[in-house]
């Protein structure tokens, strides 16, 4: 009689009992229910019915939402410059929301990125393990106004040091987009 | 008592005992007394009184002392929670206390709702929704027209008040909170979880209590 293999083990109706995968566990501070809804399909998730209608264009950015970007609001900065690199970032554009999809998913395939589009949420998936995982990343689009949009990118999984080469990367193909970085809009008098 | 907490107390105004203050905040005893090593640094970057004044709140939140900005001055008004124009470092540890990962969401969403209700009435009311839309947009340098300002400022008042009285009240807050939780994610400052590490605080020792020195039976 042999001694069973591990591959056998993984198959055994025993083994297979309560058995959860290791996944790398993300401290994942970042909220992306709405994302997440989007993604998911199934209509227990879909977080608003007010998206329903909105399908058709980017959501409207809250005003409070757009308030909370302040420097005055974000106290992490009491903790010092040298905290590491952030998490998320946004830049404003003029041109319109399907132009700014498509551009961003020019820039990010050739980077290595698997895209995912639904309405005016994006996920890019690296196709390459990083440190910690695969780098994957959501994006949003709001409308400030007729002509004026936000996006939002945030690291949903992965190595934060690696979102930040890849956003510095995919902002050196969107300068044509870009209207407004994050840096600009934070600088201060 | 000792020599050790009497000099503390000369040099940290409004000094409470770090076990009171991580009773009553989500702070433990060992971050408690790495926030001490934070206040002392921000409490004496202008004025050494150890204390922490408008201008070094100023300093640290945006490098530069004379900057003027309406959220920083409610965020300071609140946290002056004796009104004195101050920040004490008991005062500090409550109100930061409000932005630590594991306090209650409640707690969040209140305080999120006190720092827009600008001219403290209760209520948001549009004229300050409006006010601190022109205040970020001048922040950010982002110029819109007048009517590009009223149908954003429009579009989020008549959706979160509800009731359509004008202002929007607490009650009608909490649900649009619910409704976008986005809205108080800078409520949040994940960084005070690990804040023992980017402060330690290798001068003080806690004192261990023989109490606290569990013997083991057995060798479990």
């Amino acid at each position: 009689m042999q001694r069973i293999t591990i591959p056998e083990i993984l198959q055994d109706e025993w083994f297979k009992k309560g058995y959860k995968p290791p996944v790398f566990e993300e401290k994942d501070d970042t909220n992306l229910d709405d994302v997440e809804a989007v993604f998911k399909d199934s209509e227990e998730h879909h977080v608003m019915e007010k998206r329903k209608e909105e399908e058709q264009q980017p959501t409207t950015m809250n005003a409070f939402e757009l308030i909370s970007m302040s420097k005055g609001l974000n106290l992490e900065n009491l903790f010092d410059a040298e905290q590491g690199f952030k998490r998320e970032t946004r830049f404003t554009s003029k041109c319109p929301a399907n132009e700014i999809i498509h551009k961003i998913e020019a820039a990010a395939k050739p980077l290595g990125f698997d895209v995912h589009k639904k309405n005016y949420k994006m996920r890019l998936e690296s196709s390459k393990a990083g440190r910690k995982g695969n780098l994957n990343v959501a994006t949003e689009i709001f409308q400030m106004a007729p002509s004026l949009h936000m996006v939002e990118l945030r690291k949903a999984k992965g190595d934060t040091l690696e979102f930040h080469k890849f956003y510095k990367n995919l902002s050196t193909c969107l300068e044509d987009v870009v209207w407004k970085t994050e840096e600009d809009m934070k600088e201060v008098k | 008592m000792g020599c050790a907490s009497s000099k503390r107390s000369k040099q940290l105004h409004g000094y409470e005992d770090p076990s009171v203050l991580a009773a009553e905040t989500p702070f433990t005893v060992s971050e408690v007394e790495s926030l001490e090593e934070l206040y002392k640094k921000l409490s004496n970057s202008i004025i050494a009184d150890g204390l922490i004044h408008k201008e070094e709140f100023h300093l640290a939140l945006f490098k530069n002392r004379n900057q003027r900005n309406l959220f920083a001055d409610r965020v300071f008004d609140l946290f002056d929670l004796k009104h004195n124009g101050v920040i004490d470092f008991g005062e500090f540890v409550r109100s930061l206390g409000i932005f630590h990962p594991n306090a209650p969401v409640a707690d969040k969403i209140a305080f999120a709702f006190k720092l827009y209700d600008l001219r403290q009435t209760g209520f948001i009311e549009r004229e300050e929704l409006k006010e601190m839309v022109l205040a970020l947009l001048h922040e950010s340098e982002l110029v819109l027209s007048e009517d590009i300002v009223e149908m954003i400022v429009d579009k989020t008042f008549s959706e979160a008040d509800t009731k359509g009285d004008g202002k929007i009240d607490l009650e009608e807050w909490k649900a649009f909170v619910s409704k976008y939780p986005s809205l108080i994610k800078n409520m949040t400052l994940p960084y005070l979880k690990d804040i023992s590490i980017a402060f330690p605080s290798f001068v003080v020792l806690p004192e261990i209590d023989d109490s606290d020195v569990s013997v083991s039976v057995n060798g479990d």
